[in-house]
């Protein structure tokens, strides 16, 4: 009989992966952001909305630390506040991606036959559209509220789960564990929840982590196209898409929502590596041409 | 021998450019850029659709043009009267005026040029300023008559437009003979136009030789044009012009123009039927602030929702300072006391159309009214959303009468707001048929004022425009283009 593969503890794997260097790097460029972004209300030194005709496209100073941007508003508390609703709109939609991709992956690559064919055929069908069109479809129709944007962004992003999970199944469904649960009677959700799930938990971990970053980014390319997160809501797309007619004249208002957004992903991308590393899951690099 | 092929190498460009620059001294040209923006189908009729009309502006004359004050001055009209109803224009022409094929210049052009914008198979948007022209008959050679379908004092006023140029009679495709300062010697809008003075042009020759335009479309690479010195005029954005601030190779030019970023509200749709709410949404608004922030102090002048120019004789100079507690009371006397909620919609079109809601939201937020703001996909925007929500909207300058016609008259079919007002209206047709100018205007500033009380558009400002020029340009004051006398235009070496 094959034996189950044992999935490390979760403190394990966090050990594990601060025991690495791109592991220790990248956590604590997320934990930065995250606590920034959790307290930015109460540390940001001005309104962030607040409009200034006397001060427009101040250089950085002691009363701007990053300069204003053309409205005269203070870029540094813009962007310590800019990365909130895209997280949130980013763990939101991936929390969405992540649920219905593992259970129609898992599921189909269980039930296998012609519905695994179809539903696989459906999915290569969706994901041979450029995701950026797919998800601005959506938004055309249905508006570019957050509310809106979570669950576009979920339904889209799922469908690269679906893909992963199905192919992390695959490799146990016919282990003798699963064979035997289905001797003896379990239901098929019983069996992908209690023997499947498990087993493909790190492979899912990794690509749920990669997908935040995706998702994150795009909510900034939705936001710098207009179709993101709206006005008055600081966010670091809106403000690299409101700055970049000004580059020369004012090049820190394009700059810091910038590298606060690319500091983000890289630090996401690190801890990744090193939590693929830990787990033995080989990382997915590129999906629906992120 | 290898030195002396390096030193050949490094100084023909050299000797080269020199010959040409020498050559080029022995000229006057003065060079700019067309902007390409009907991708190469700029046509040199002037009344086209797709009408080049930078370089139309210079080949071409108009009958009527308007002077420093924006008032209507004669070009080839030399004088104008009309009947008692204003429905019969008589037109004395300026004489020795010929065309740059040296035909003379007289009513039966005159005829030919303003019958033709009535032409169906034109379709040409000058009809709807002109399709009023019943038809135009010739009373001796310098002297025409404009009969009206229906009375209109202002007929001087929309002469003035900067299409109705003259042809000469029988002019066809592809056009290009005018009466203007400047001949076509190459037309070619993708790449490069040259226009050689016209020395008998009637009111003296051209201080320039030449004009080239070269085909740039980005504005950006214009911008780079005009900095690296290859260009010699340009217009120019306001995150542009510091570029050229202190540096005395170039002026820079701010002047008062008419185009202006506005939000329709849709005042047939509830709750924004009832005018204390559409009052409300505008009263709030700081417009001096607003036009602080989108186009920097100075650089334009406040608009009490007036969609006229300033410089036109019959707009409404109203006091509107923002008014918090107004709005207010305003809002609790039609049922919301607490507030209300609004959508507007607009779209990263142009720049600044994003910001202006934005701005928009940030200062009527104190009288509690709730904006959410929605950016719309610019593609299609005009389709779907302008005419249909509170839209965020864009216009560029007309005539007094041309504009309240156009934007504002019950079922026009640009009404973006859906505004509508028997009294109005009224006052639009009262003023149209009336001859005395200042009676005129005191029925269009009524109007005015009928926008401002009820009306569902902001306008909050009316926007300067921007120009940079090489500091060798001479003889360009800082008003809009329809105001350049370009034979007066020059360059000192």
């Amino acid at each position: 009989m094959t034996a189950r593969r044992p999935a490390l503890p979760l403190p394990q794997v966090v050990r594990d992966v601060l025991a690495q260097r791109s592991g220790r790097i990248g956590m604590a460029i997320v934990f930065l952001h995250l606590a920034v972004a959790m307290a930015a209300p109460l540390i940001a030194p001005q309104d962030p909305t607040y409009q200034d005709a006397s001060a427009m496209l101040q250089s950085p100073s002691l009363a701007h630390w990053f300069g204003t941007d053309r409205l005269g508003r203070d870029v540094f508390s813009r962007t310590l506040l800019g990365g909130r609703e895209a997280m949130l709109i980013a763990t939101a939609a991936t929390i969405i991606a992540m649920a219905w991709g593992s259970a129609v992956g898992i599921l189909v690559a269980l039930i296998g036959g012609r519905t695994d064919a179809i539903v696989m055929r459906f999915i290569d069908a969706m994901m041979s559209i450029p995701w950026i069109l797919l998800v601005m479809l959506f938004v055309a129709a249905l508006g570019s509220s957050s509310a809106a944007l979570v669950p576009v962004l979920g339904f889209s992003y799922g469908l690269s789960a679906v893909y992963l999970a199905r192919a992390a199944a695959l490799d146990f469904v016919a282990r003798d564990f699963v064979v035997a649960a289905q001797i003896r009677g379990h239901a098929r959700w019983a069996i992908a929840v209690t023997e499947l799930l498990p087993n493909v938990r790190d492979s899912l971990a990794v690509q749920g982590a990669m997908q935040w970053s995706w998702i994150l980014l795009a909510v900034s390319s939705l936001s710098f196209l207009g179709m993101g997160v709206a006005p008055p809501t600081p966010d670091w797309g809106q403000m690299i898409a409101d700055a970049r007619g000004i580059m020369q004249r004012a090049p820190w208002a394009l700059i810091c929502p910038m590298l606060a957004l690319s500091s983000l992903v890289i630090g996401v991308n690190l801890a990744v590596d090193a939590l693929a590393r830990v787990t033995g899951v080989e990382r997915t690099r590129r999906v629906l041409g992120a | 021998m290898k030195f002396k092929s390096h030193t050949q190498r490094v100084a023909m460009p050299f000797v080269v450019f020199m010959t040409l620059a020498s050559a080029a001294d022995a000229d006057t040209i003065l060079r700019r850029a067309n902007d390409l923006s009907f991708g190469g189908s700029e046509s040199l009729d002037p009344i086209s659709a797709t009408r080049f009309y930078e370089v139309n502006d210079l080949i071409y004359s108009r009958l009527i043009r308007q002077d420093e004050t924006g008032r209507p001055a004669p070009e080839l009209a030399q004088s104008w009267t009309a009947n008692e109803t204003a429905t019969e224009w008589t037109l004395t022409l300026q004489p020795g005026v010929t065309f740059h094929d040296g035909s003379a210049f007289d009513a039966a052009d005159v005829q030919f040029t303003l019958e033709r914008v009535k032409d169906p198979a034109l379709e040409s948007p000058v009809t709807d300023v002109l399709g009023l022209i019943e038809a135009v008959d010739v009373i001796d050679p310098m002297t025409a008559k404009i009969r009206l379908s229906t009375p209109h004092a202002g007929l001087p006023l929309l002469l003035m437009d900067y299409r109705v140029r003259m042809l000469p009679e029988g002019a066809a495709a592809p056009f290009g003979v005018g009466t203007g300062p400047f001949m076509l010697d190459s037309y070619d809008p993708e790449s490069t136009t040259i226009l050689n003075a016209n020395t008998a042009y009637w009111e003296g020759a051209p201080k320039l030789d030449r004009i080239e335009f070269t085909a740039i479309p980005d504005s950006e690479a214009r911008n780079q044009a005009m900095l690296g010195g290859q260009i010699d005029y340009n217009g120019l954005t306001r995150d542009q012009e510091p570029l050229y601030t202190g540096n005395t190779d170039f002026t820079v030019q701010s002047y008062p123009a008419g185009g202006w970023f506005g939000i329709a509200f849709q005042s047939n749709q509830p709750p924004l039927d009832d005018p204390r709410i559409r009052k409300a949404l505008r009263i709030a608004v700081d417009r001096a602030e607003m036009l602080a922030l989108m186009s920097g102090e100075g650089n334009g002048i406040v608009s009490c929702d007036t969609p006229v120019m300033a410089s036109d004789p019959f707009r409404a100079n109203l006091d509107c300072p923002q008014d918090i507690a107004g709005a207010k009371a305003l809002l609790a006397e039609a049922g919301y006391p607490d507030g209300i909620d609004i959508e507007v919609f607009t779209a990263d079109l142009e720049p600044g159309m994003v910001q202006y809601a934005e701005v928009y939201q940030q200062q009527v937020a104190e009288a509690g009214i709730r904006v959410k703001l929605t950016v719309a996909p610019s593609d299609g925007y005009w389709d779907d959303i302008w005419l249909k929500k509170n839209a965020v909207t864009s216009w560029g300058q007309r005539p007094a009468d041309q504009f309240l016609n156009e934007a504002y008259r019950s079922g026009a079919a640009w009404n973006e707001s859906h505004f509508a007002s028997a009294a109005f209206d009224t006052l639009l047709d009262q003023a149209r048929s009336t001859l005395d100018l200042e009676k005129a205007r005191s029925l269009y500033v009524q109007a005015q004022e009928i926008l401002f009380n009820e009306g569902g558009t902001l306008i909050a400002y009316q926007e300067n425009g921007r120009r940079v020029m090489s500091s060798r340009v001479t003889g360009i004051a800082p008003q809009d283009e329809d105001h350049i006398r370009w034979h007066l235009v020059g360059m000192t070496p």
